[in-house]
Order: structure tokens, then C-alpha cells, then sequence
């Protein structure tokens, strides 16, 4: 069965903001068990691709399955953990009543504490969230995305104003779960960060542009650097 | 201080005020609609309370008088038989009605003393004192040709009493209004907030239904309207001693009522609301026309034709209604009006719940 193979697969997805196309057909698997990195500038379309995975985003055109389910299902939401961009918390709860709540609304109720030690704020798991600094919003709302053990985690720039030393222990987190077999879709625009996923796609203007390894895509493009890659491949796509 | 800088903060002001034509559209739309709509119910010529005379004298004083009311242009007054003014009394449709006994010439002889019956409905003081003050103008009028004579009406009321103040009368309607309105103001703001921070959406993400959403809001913000409710209420009986003939029970579930409808108009119109700063906004444009049109402050029998259609539309007509039927009048469930009251405000919840479900925007599950 497909549904086995692949987390995520979505098929010439199409959707438009008035005249802006976010989405212009659009195709992306991820297989089960990798981290697939989602690369591209400003304005590609990775937030709308992944509100588009929850069903957050109704497209026009396409077809989006996640775990083997034609979406929109909600109840196929239960195994998908979802962190978005901004960091979103109920700033006068504290971080661990952020997490039981978000645990609760998937219908799970342990797991709190694992999720908390899994992002080092157990020790502030009494601090309300207005208390706590920018990087501790951002692992706390991680810990919300993944309290209920989801089979796949879809993570919209999670490291994003995290100092080095925290998006180190963040990836290594990542590729653990990953070995464990959570599907890990992640959105990033920094390039080094990708060297850590096993599999890359390159978005741009709502469409992908090119997809692989990290090798393949450096191969492909002739270059040795990532970065010099994607704008080659970006070249080549768009003229 | 530089004039620069300061010139910077207006300038600023002005320019995100640009942007927002709503709040400009408010800004200058609202004072015309509330300062319209409220010179319109003052001086729009509506209806002036009915009053009926019941003339027995044998003498001629009686007909005097009734004469003297049909001509006076604050109350709209009409000779009718006791039995015809009782029973109109009761059923609300007369504010009041003058008895005339059939001595009452004689006695007037006799005694220089003019005690004529004035019968009150006496749930709106307003009214009541309109009456009682017209039938004290016919009499002066008359009292100059009879020289010397003493006016001593006797008044009875039907419901409320002598005592009965101002304060009793809108007291039952602000124990309903003030529950609906803090509820609905917290609400709103709380659900702006839910989708300003971000949190809506992950809500949305995850398998919660639309109805589990607004279900468990609505059951949240009824628990503390709930204990606002009896707060209110024992501290209008108890503290201030407002006027209470009816079953406390009774008036408990109506103002429940009124708090699960605020909560879903809350979550309703903050779809309409894109900031806590718009959702505001819609308490000049929602609640107060609502205040001004529901008999609150105005009795609805005395608008203008017009509006008192209106009137009869807003749900909070029939829950200001409900509560001064309980609380005036001791009304219990068998009486039709308040039957009445009770299904429109449960209609109305159920359409908000309806509402707020439909327009609190997610894919079709």
C-alpha cells in the first residue's frame, strides 16, 4: 500500500490568494520515518504547503493524504503533531498546563513530563509562558507538538531565533525521533540546517523545484555548496 | 520635548487609523445612529400611556373630568365600564384607570375633598406617574370653577406598590443586562485572543470539532457567568432590595439563559473582528441600540411605531421582558407572556450556538 510507504503525499496541489498562486501544483512524499527538509526563501509556500497537510488550507486543485488518509480527516490529526511558525501558547497558563492541554485535545494524558525533560523545560514547567524568554517558547511549543506522540511531526521553522548550541540538541532530538519512526517535515530557509535532513525539497513560487538527498542535489546542480545549489536549481526552473 | 517626535506619534495614529476604515466608519457612523436613534425615541411622537375613565357619579363632576382627561395630550384616555378596565388593567394593555364613584359629585359637595380612584398597573413608575399627574391636572383644571377643593386620589397598584422606585424597576432588567453584557464583552475578547495568538489554529489543526470548541467555551464562560449571576442577584436583593415578587429559581435560569447567549454572540462576532480593538467596537453598534430599543429605559409602549417593531425583534426586548414579568409581577411559567419570553431567549441561544458553530471558519470534516 502506498498509504505504507509514504507520510506524506500530496499531488499537484493549486491554491491561490486572489491573484498570488501560494500553491501552483505543488507535489511532495515524504517517506515514513525521515526528516525531509523543506527549503526556501520568504513567500515560497512552505506555510502554506504544511497548513495545507492539516487542512488548514483547502486547496483548489490536488490531493493531499497524510498517513495513508485523504485529507481533510480530522481524526487522522490525532497522529500529527503541529508546530507553528509563531510560537502558540496560551501565555497566562503555565508551560506544563500548556502541554497537558494540547495532550488533552488529542485525547492523550501522560507523556507530559517525557515532552517537557524532552525539551529541557521541566524545570520551568511552573512558569507561565509570559515569563519565559523567546528560545523557551519555542521548545515549550515543540513539546506541545509532540506530547501526543505523533506519527508525524510537521515543524514550520522551529528553529527560528534559537540560539546554536539549543538548534544542535533540537536537530539531534529530530533525528532520534526519526530513527524512532516519526515522519519529521521540516521548514527551514537556513540552509546548513538542511545538510541534517535526509531528504530535501526546494520550493519556490509555490512550486517544487527540485528534490533529493543532500548528494543528489549538489550533483545535480554541479556544485559542492548547498547553498550554491539552490540557486542554480532556482535558475534553472524558473527561465 | 521635540515637536518632531511628537508630531511622529500623530502622524502614526493617523496613518493606522487609515488603514482601519471600520474603526473610521465608527468613529464618525456611530454617534449619528445612537444620537438619532435616541432623538427619535424621544421626540419621534410615539404612543402616550392608555388610560381609561370609569365615570358612576350621578352628579355632573364626573363628567367633567372625563372630559377634562380625553382632551389632555400626555395620555390617550377612553370611558370604559370597571369591568372593561379591570380587565385591560390586568392584561397590561391600560398603564392605569381613574374611578369616578357614584357620590362622587356629592362628596365633592359635602366635603371639599376630591378622592378619586386611581388604579395603577404599576410595573413602570414612569407611567404610573404620568397617570396619576393627569388625572391631578384635569382636576386643577376644574378645581378653579368648584373653588377651594382638596385633591386626595387614592392610588392602588396591581403590581409593585407605593414603594416601588425606580430602582426596582430597572434593577430586574440590569440583572439580566449586566450578566449579558460583561459576558459577552469577556468572550468575544477571549476568542480574539485564541486566534490573535495563534492557538485557533493549532486548535484546528488537531481533531477537535467546530462544536467541541464552542461547546467547551460556552460551558467555561457559563460556569463564571454563572457565579457572576449569583453574585449579582444576591446583591440586588439582598443589599440594594430590589423589588421581588417572583421565584429567585425562576429568574436564575433566565439570566443563564442570557449568559449562554452572550457567550455565543461573543464567539459569533469575533469572526466579524480581525482585532481585540475592532471586537470593542461592537458594543456602541450591538449592545447599545439593543439598550436603548428593549424597554430597558424606554417603555416599548411608548416608541414611536416604527421602532417598536424593531423592538419586538431584539432578543433582549424579551429578556428584560421576562425579568420584570418575574420579578414585578411574580409571573410563574404557566403565564403566556412569560412562556413567550423564556422561547424566544432559548431560540435566540440556540441560533448564536447555530451560528457561532457555522462561522467559526475549518474545513468540512
Amino acid at each position: 500500500m502506498a498509504g505504507e510507504t509514504y507520510a506524506v503525499e500530496a499531488e499537484a496541489v493549486v491554491k491561490r490568494f486572489g491573484s498570488l498562486r501560494a500553491l501552483d501544483g505543488v507535489a511532495l512524499r515524504i517517506r515514513r520515518g525521515e526528516v525531509y527538509g523543506l527549503l526556501g526563501p520568504n513567500g515560497a509556500g512552505k506555510t502554506t504547503l504544511i497548513r495545507a497537510l492539516v487542512g488548514l488550507v483547502v486547496p483548489e486543485g490536488g490531493t493531499v493524504s497524510v498517513l495513508g488518509r485523504r485529507m481533510p480527516n480530522l481524526d487522522v490529526l490525532a497522529q500529527v503533531g503541529y508546530m507553528t511558525q509563531q510560537a502558540a501558547l496560551y501565555s497566562d497558563l503555565s508551560a506544563e498546563e500548556n502541554v497537558r492541554f494540547f495532550a488533552a485535545i488529542n485525547g492523550v494524558h501522560d507523556g507530559v513530563r517525557e515532552a517537557l525533560e524532552l525539551v529541557d523545560l521541566w524545570d520551568r514547567r511552573e512558569s507561565l509562558i509570559s515569563s519565559l524568554s523567546g528560545g523557551m517558547r519555542t521548545r515549550c511549543s515543540l513539546a506541545c507538538a509532540l506530547v501526543h506522540k505523533p506519527d508525524l511531526l510537521l515543524l514550520d521553522e522551529p528553529t527560528v531565533g534559537v540560539d546554536p548550541l539549543l538548534r544542535v540538541q533540537l536537530w539531534d532530538r529530530f533525528q532520534r525521533m526519526a530513527r524512532d519512526g516519526t515522519s519529521i517535515l521540516v521548514s527551514s530557509h537556513v540552509m546548513d540546517e538542511a545538510e541534517r535532513c535526509d531528504r530535501l525539497g526546494l520550493i519556490r513560487f509555490g512550486r517544487m523545484l527540485a528534490e533529493g538527498t543532500v548528494p543528489e542535489l549538489k550533483g545535480k546542480a554541479g556544485v559542492d555548496r548547498l547553498e550554491d545549489a539552490f540557486v542554480k536549481l532556482s535558475e534553472a526552473a524558473t527561465s | 520635548m521635540s515637536g518632531q517626535r511628537v508630531a511622529a506619534i500623530t502622524r502614526r495614529l493617523l496613518q493606522q487609523f487609515r488603514h482601519d476604515r471600520r474603526t473610521l466608519g465608527l468613529l464618525f457612523g456611530a454617534p449619528l445612529i445612537i444620537l438619532g436613534l435616541l432623538g427619535y425615541l424621544l421626540r419621534g411622537g410615539g404612543a402616550v400611556p392608555m388610560m381609561g375613565v370609569v365615570n358612576l357619579d350621578d352628579g355632573p363632576l364626573g363628567g367633567a373630568i372625563a372630559s377634562q382627561l380625553e382632551q389632555l395630550k400626555t395620555v390617550s384616555a377612553s370611558t370604559m365600564s370597571q369591568a372593561s378596565a379591570e380587565k385591560q388593567l390586568r392584561s397590561g394593555d391600560l398603564a392605569g384607570y381613574v374611578l369616578l364613584p357614584s357620590d362622587f359629585s356629592a362628596r365633592a359637595q359635602q366635603s371639599r375633598v376630591i378622592s378619586p380612584g386611581i388604579h395603577l398597573e404599576g410595573s413602570q413608575p414612569g407611567l404610573s406617574q404620568t397617570i396619576v399627574q393627569a388625572v391631578s391636572e384635569a382636576f386643577a383644571a376644574l378645581a378653579g370653577q368648584a373653588g377651594g377643593v382638596r385633591f386626595a386620589p387614592q392610588v392602588s397598584f396591581v403590581y409593585g406598590g407605593p414603594s416601588f422606585d425606580t430602582l426596582d424597576y430597572f434593577g430586574a432588567a440590569f440583572i439580566g443586562l449586566v450578566v449579558f453584557f460583561l459576558v459577552f464583552v469577556i468572550t468575544i475578547v477571549a476568542f480574539l485572543r485564541e486566534r490573535g495568538q495563534g492557538t485557533l489554529e493549532r486548535l484546528m489543526a488537531s481533531p477537535l470539532r467546530r462544536g467541541e470548541i464552542v461547546l467547551g467555551y460556552m460551558l467555561g464562560f457559563t460556569v463564571l457567568a454563572l457565579v457572576q449571576a449569583v453574585e449579582v442577584l444576591a446583591f440586588c436583593l439582598l443589599v440594594l432590595h430590589v423589588h421581588n415578587a417572583g421565584n429567585v429559581g425562576l429568574i436564575f435560569v433566565l439570566e443563564a439563559l442570557m449568559a449562554i447567549a452572550a457567550v455565543n454572540l461573543g464567539i459569533f462576532l469575533s469572526m466579524f473582528a480581525r482585532t481585540e480593538f475592532q471586537a470593542v467596537q461592537f458594543i456602541p453598534l450591538v449592545i447599545v441600540p439593543q439598550v436603548l430599543l428593549s424597554g430597558i429605559i424606554f417603555p416599548i409602549s411608548t416608541e414611536p411605531g416604527p421602532l417598536t417593531v424593531l423592538s419586538r425583534v431584539l432578543p433582549l426586548t424579551y429578556a428584560v421582558e421576562g425579568m420584570r414579568n418575574i420579578m414585578i409581577k411574580g409571573a410563574n411559567l404557566g403565564w403566556s407572556s412569560l412562556q413567550l419570553d423564556f422561547g424566544v431567549v432559548l431560540g435566540f441561544c440556540v441560533l448564536v450556538i447555530i451560528a457561532g458553530i457555522l462561522t467559526l471558519r475549518r474545513r468540512i470534516a
